[in-house]
């Protein structure tokens, strides 16, 4: 069987994301273990020329930071700087663009109250403008897509949960992600993110782990990238699993 | 601390097993308290941080990669031991890492002389075998083999030749072969395929066998052991299994078969001597019309049967019941090895044909008796070789077929055309008629002369 046929049955998600985004669903929610892709995907998968915008959440956000806040610019001069919620509303030419919101379980209070009016449907949503009073739309191509670490949904406040109608979990790295990493450290770096989190091996550390053995042994590079604890049993995995 | 394990890494099949998350739970390095659930992804391991807990978890894991994981690859297998099957992945597994240096004189956990003692003392010698498979080369292999030897020394040599084989088996077979999860053609993973189910294979056959004591049944057991050759004697009957899917039909009854019988009243003195011989002087003749009794075929080899003699004896004998034996040689209880041709005035609309050894002689004869009504007569159609269930003949099976001839008047007939004349004369099979059924006859003759 060959990769490609492999990555038809583990990239289901991956795909389920692209399908979505393809039949025109401007509200996505992606959940899962750390380490998958899912931010990549966001900003990059189904954007234009236009870059999209990206909304880390932290329990200290504010709303400031998703709209706009007031700027000195001068001696008693301000000017209103729009945040990237309202430059992904506009995108291009006021077309619209992509917002990505990360974290999304971390944010609360005040910025999540202005996240739902952000993500609102296009119906709903607006926004005025506080230096020229002008109401702003999001426009007809606007996509927000938010990411969470959660493995249950109901973290989520469901408000903002409602907001979203697709949720996708992804639980694995895209295929595409594993390109440059060696033949034997792929098919592992494909499933390390399905275990709990305790057990739980991130492609970056694969990626990691990789370039350290070159310079460093197996064992040297192990005990860096996984830590004592588990460098011996993820050894042993890698060793077992490249058996044949 | 508990120690880490990530199957979730253990990639790599090529059988469609998908990757996904497993469960963890707490086992220990006893026996049997270890265990992989590849259908559920449950690994029960023990989470020490020990050098004997890595090497146990490396062994689940391994099963993990490489052990199947659907029952269908399992399904083609009727014919093993699903024990021997258990026992030899065990091997599979246990050399397997064994090569990527896990240290495998680790597996043991100090039950296995108890164990081998228990099982020499049952007289397990099927139990004894697999469960060699399952310790070898760990370091439960020699406290294992101590303990058969204190209680069956003599199984030793037996346990040897196989121990030798399977190594040689699996040795035979580098690292990516002996692992290989890729489907055969028969749907099965090609390292299971080649290693374990084959060595599955000669372990269920060694475990039919007779443990051989003499220097003569070691070299027949060993060249067992070795590809292509034959099966080494069992000493004992196949189990009977019948064929379930014979159709029967209503046969036209005949006028069945006269003959006479002594009588103590009647017109003619047809038996004078029984006057002297018999208790009841039964010295008249009576006709009687007969048209019953057993005939038992023994269709092994070249004694085929044709539909002309079956039809001529149920001409003559139309409530007979008929059967036909057979055994092949090794089978694991899937081949039909008794079949009924007639039974009591229906008849098979077809004749099967034998599977080449006899191998249940003295079961089907038992099997008769118990389905005798009153006194009538049985006509055992043999050329009087008596095998077990590897078609091996066999002195001891051979006598006890010669005794329930003798006990029960059983008649000997060398073709089934003789059966319709054996059924209707009062007499049995007479000595200087014995000579002609081989070592059967010569077993009847011996136990005669005590």
């Amino acid at each position: 069987m060959t990769l490609i046929e492999r990555t038809d049955d583990v990239n289901s998600c991956w795909r389920d994301l692209a399908d979505v985004l393809k039949s025109g669903i401007s509200r996505v929610l992606l959940y899962g273990p750390s380490g998958t892709g899912k931010t990549y995907a966001a900003l990059h998968h189904g954007v234009g020329s236009v870059p999209a915008e990206r909304l880390v959440c932290t329990e200290d956000l504010t709303s400031g930071e998703i709209t706009g806040t007031w700027m000195p610019v001068g001696e008693n001069r301000w000017e209103w700087r729009e945040g990237p919620a309202i430059r992904a509303w506009r995108g291009s030419g006021g077309v619209g663009g992509r917002l990505v919101v990360d974290e999304v379980d971390r944010a609360s209070g005040d910025a999540l109250s202005t996240l739902l009016a952000m993500t609102d449907s296009p119906e709903s949503a607006r926004w005025r403008n506080p230096e020229t009073s002008e109401w702003v739309r999001p426009g007809p191509q606007f996509s927000v897509v938010m990411t969470t670490n959660v493995d249950d949904l109901e973290d989520i406040a469901p408000s903002l949960r409602d907001r979203f109608p697709v949720a996708i979990c992804i639980d694995r790295p895209h295929c595409s992600a594993l390109a440059s990493l060696s033949d034997d450290l792929r098919a592992p770096a494909l499933a390390g993110s399905l275990g709990p989190a305790s057990r739980r091996v991130s492609l970056r550390s694969f990626y990691a782990f990789d370039q350290l053995r070159r310079h460093l042994g197996t064992s040297r590079a192990a005990q860096l990238v996984f830590g004592e604890d588990a460098a011996l049993s993820v050894l042993d995995a890698l060793a077992i699993a490249a058996i044949a | 601390m508990r120690a880490l394990v990530h199957p979730e890494l253990v990639t790599g099949r090529e059988d469609g097993f998908v990757s996904a998350a497993w469960t963890v739970k707490p086992g220990s390095t006893r026996r049997g308290e270890a265990s992989c659930n590849l259908t559920e992804r449950i690994l029960e391991i023990p989470l020490g941080n020990d050098a004997t807990s890595r090497v146990v978890r490396a062994h689940e894991l391994m099963h993990a990669r490489v052990s199947p994981h659907v029952i269908e690859h399992y399904g083609a297998l009727d014919d093993v031991s699903p024990r021997a099957l258990e026992c030899a992945e065990e091997l599979r597994i246990n050399t397997l890492i064994a090569r990527l240096d896990f240290d495998v004189t680790l597996l043991h956990d100090g039950s296995e002389k108890n164990g081998a003692r228990r099982v020499a003392e049952s007289g397990d010698w099927s139990e004894a075998l697999c469960f060699l498979m399952a310790v070898l080369s760990t370091g439960g292999e020699k406290e294992y083999l101590a303990g058969i030897r204190q209680v069956e020394p003599s199984w030793m040599s037996g346990l040897r030749a196989v121990r030798k084989r399977a190594l040689a088996l699996m040795n035979a077979l580098a690292s990516p072969t002996l692992a290989a999860t890729r489907l055969n053609d028969e749907q099965l993973p090609s390292g299971y395929a080649n290693a374990t189910i084959v060595l599955a294979r000669l372990l269920t056959q060694s475990m039919n066998a007779r443990p051989p004591t003499t220097p003569e049944e070691l070299r027949s057991f060993r060249r067992s052991l070795e590809p292509g050759g034959r099966r080494a004697p069992t000493g004992k009957f196949a189990p009977l299994r019948f064929d379930e899917n014979v159709t029967m039909s209503l046969r036209p009854r005949g006028e069945g078969l006269r003959r006479a019988r002594p009588s103590t009243t009647g017109s003619t003195m047809r038996y004078p001597s029984r006057l002297l011989s018999d208790e009841r002087k039964r010295a008249f003749a009576r006709r009687s019309t007969f048209h019953g009794g057993i005939v038992i075929v023994d269709q092994s080899g070249s004694m085929d049967i044709d539909e002309a003699s079956l039809s001529m004896l149920l001409r003559r004998a139309p409530d007979a019941l008929v059967v036909g034996y057979s055994h092949r040689p090794g089978d694991n209880g899937l081949t039909p090895n008794v079949w009924i041709m007639a039974d009591r005035g229906s008849v098979a609309t077809t004749i099967r044909s034998g599977n080449i050894g006899n191998g249940v002689d003295g079961a089907v004869l038992a099997w008769a008796l118990r389905r005798r009504r009153n006194t009538e007569p049985i006509v055992w159609v043999t050329d009087g070789q008596v095998t077990d269930s590897h078609d091996h003949p066999d002195d001891g099976l051979t006598l006890q077929c010669a005794e329930l001839v003798r006990r029960h008047r059983i008649r000997l007939v060398k073709e089934l055309g003789g059966a319709g004349r054996a059924l209707s004369y009062s007499r049995t099979t007479s000595r200087s008629q014995w000579r002609e059924f081989g070592r059967l006859g010569r077993k009847l003759l011996e136990t005669q002369a005590f």
